[in-house]
């Protein structure tokens, strides 16, 4: 097995690749397709589904969040009570702001933590043979094949290289 | 051949980031002197305590705070318009955010860098981290100074994650660029650490544009509430003319006015120095212009409603306090803010040709020292003209504080002239993504249709 390495020019270019790679039966896992912009509402990968729990994620930071901090403050607060007059020691309007910005913290962290999980960065795959023609706007499409199978879904590309 | 964005047209973007460019050079070098002359200012402070600071009896905050206030204001210039006008999916907001994002991280590093040369001792600042003292002593959360710790340390770290997300795929076009012409170079190997391995599949774009307006959405009341608890370290005392309910509001709009005025001086100076006239178009300068006379509007009536409640009111203290804004010591400073944060700008903006590029950058100036003296008065203003009569009191800057002041101008020149040559000011994948927006806009339909909805191998290959 092999992977043949493809670089065309326009998302169209690459469109019609992958639609004869559909036609010819290549499943899904065994194609890549990479961009320097984001294709994927007109350029699916065949029957490739992307998903995310990027926005689940964040309102779970935020329940956490506001939880760990609302904690402290009642903590800090019952530690080492000040006198009050008669007050509550836990005062929930200041409890109010740092809650809210345990909130906004959890939120942020988890949505960053859940895009880095989820796009597998940091990451130490080394770069492809084609990785130039990103920087280009060119879009890659890599191929898991074996040697001698058809290359038809090439015969558009800027440049092919089989590795 | 490049693909549908035009490639070449990026050159000015990545020139500054490719090669040796005598202006920004130069541009480095004048700032980098004024940040030496912050650091000479905060040492001597340092080494000869807070009392060569001109601050003092009854005026405690002077330069410092208003300082502090003026640059956390300014920082409501990058996240929160730029959120907001992803929030909207405003298409010409592409090649501003960048340049937008880097004002808030920058304006909130200096902003934050005052409370610390306000304490005189500034290795006593962990006191405010909530870690226990050897007495077993919380920080104390009921304070409006705890609560702005929070809402800036909050904002902080979300608007430096808010500008490093999307620049993550503009550093692996670098990286792919720069390993080009040579793996081995120091660029390279600068672009491959912080791109992080980035691949540009369609899962990773998913994710990266669901966090991103995941993050836009959280960032916008954030924004908000930093100003606002900002605006509550005055509002919360019973000091004549602070002790206002509109202060949260009044602040917000004050830092959004002042985030764009500065947005749009950055914006001339990066077109003209950079010949970013492509990107930063007539069109955007016309568009935030636009959003600037609405917010010169807003600051207008809020600043009306604020001194007409006090004038009607007639309360002994604040009277004073108002008189001596609108023909005492201070006056001469209210007025000038006057012209400058209303007159001058609702004179020349509302006209197409004022909201050129050179008119609203000269406007900009204009407002960045109109909101700068709306801080000092509202500081220095109240603190002389205290409650109890006898306390009354002047307060004049010393050198040092001048000398931080300048140097903290510089220090956010040098901070910018160092991101330009080290990151695309102009978001490359996000305008690159609008352009194959606009072709697609242009193709039949058939085109975009996902592959998965052609079946026959015979259609495909015809």
């Amino acid at each position: 097995m092999s992977t043949l390495h493809a670089a065309f020019a326009t998302p169209d270019d690459a469109r019609r690749a992958l639609r004869i790679l559909g036609a010819d039966g290549v499943p899904a896992s065994a194609i890549e397709v990479r961009s320097s912009v984001p294709l994927e509402h007109d350029l699916h990968a065949i029957g490739d589904k992307v998903t995310s729990k990027v926005h689940w994620m964040a309102v779970l930071g935020a329940f956490l969040g506001g939880f760990a901090l609302f904690s402290l403050v009642k903590f800090t607060s019952e530690a080492y009570p000040l006198p009050t007059g008669g007050m509550p020691i836990v005062s929930l309007p200041p409890a109010g702001v740092i809650t809210f910005e345990g909130v906004a913290i959890g939120a942020i962290l988890c949505t960053v933590g859940t895009v880095l999980y989820e796009c597998g960065l940091p990451g130490r795959k080394s770069l492809g043979p084609l990785d130039q023609h990103l920087a280009e706007d060119h879009i890659l499409v890599s191929v898991e094949c074996e040697e001698g199978a058809p290359e038809a879904w090439a015969a558009n590309a800027l440049e092919t290289e089989r590795v | 051949m490049a693909g549908i964005a035009q490639v070449a047209k990026e050159q000015p973007i990545i020139a500054p980031l490719i090669g040796f460019r005598p202006k920004l050079f130069l541009g480095s070098l004048l700032t980098g002197l004024l940040v030496g002359v912050l650091f000479y200012s905060w040492g001597y402070q340092i080494v000869n305590d807070i009392g060569v600071a001109g601050i003092n009896r009854p005026v405690f905050w002077g330069f410092y705070i208003t300082n502090f206030v003026f640059w956390i204001g300014i920082s409501h210039a990058g996240t929160l318009i730029s959120a907001i006008l992803r929030v909207t999916q405003a298409e010409w907001r592409r090649p501003v955010t960048r340049c937008a994002e880097a004002i808030t991280a920058f304006a909130l590093m200096i902003g934050g860098l005052f409370p610390l040369i306000h304490l005189g001792r500034p290795w006593l600042a962990w006191y405010m981290v909530p870690i226990p003292t050897g007495r077993g002593i919380w920080p104390n959360f009921r304070s409006p100074l705890m609560w702005d710790i929070m809402a800036i340390t909050t904002y902080l770290l979300g608007s430096l994650l808010y500008l490093f997300l999307p620049l993550v795929p503009d550093m692996a076009i670098l990286r792919d660029r720069a390993a080009k012409e040579n793996p081995r170079s120091i660029k390279t190997l600068f672009f491959t650490a912080l791109a992080l391995g980035w691949r540009g599949t369609p899962q990773q774009w998913h994710s990266l544009e669901a966090g991103i307006r995941a993050m836009a959405v959280i960032i916008i009341p954030v924004a908000v509430s930093v100003h606002t608890i900002v605006s509550w370290d005055f509002a919360m005392a019973v000091a004549p003319m602070w002790h206002s309910t509109i202060f949260g509001p009044y602040f917000v709009v004050g830092a959004i006015y002042s985030g764009i005025a500065v947005l749009m001086v950055a914006m001339y100076l990066l077109r003209r120095g950079l010949h970013l006239e492509e990107y930063l178009s007539d069109k955007v300068f016309n568009n935030l212009g636009l959003l600037f006379v609405a917010f010169a509007l807003m600051w207008g009536y809020f600043t009306f409603a604020e001194h007409l409640t006090v004038w009607y009111g007639h309360e002994h203290a604040e009277i004073n306090v108002f008189n001596e804004r609108i023909s005492g010591d201070f006056s001469v400073f209210f007025w000038t803010m006057i012209v400058v944060n209303t007159i001058i700008p609702l004179a020349i903006l509302p006209f197409p040709w004022g909201r050129k590029p050179l008119a609203t950058a000269v406007v900009g100036i204009g407002v960045m020292l109109g909101m700068w003296i709306e801080r000092y008065l509202i500081v220095v203003g109240t603190l002389s003209f205290p409650r109890l009569d006898f306390n009354v009191g002047t307060y004049s800057a010393s050198w040092v504080e001048m000398g931080i002041l300048i140097g903290s101008i510089g220090l956010f020149g040098f901070l910018y002239f160092t991101f330009v040559q080290i990151a695309p000011i102009v978001s490359l994948w996000e305008v690159r993504e609008g352009e194959h927006i606009q072709h697609r806009r242009t193709q039949p339909t058939s085109q975009s249709m996902p592959v998965q909805a052609v079946s026959a191998g015979e259609e495909a290959r015809a």
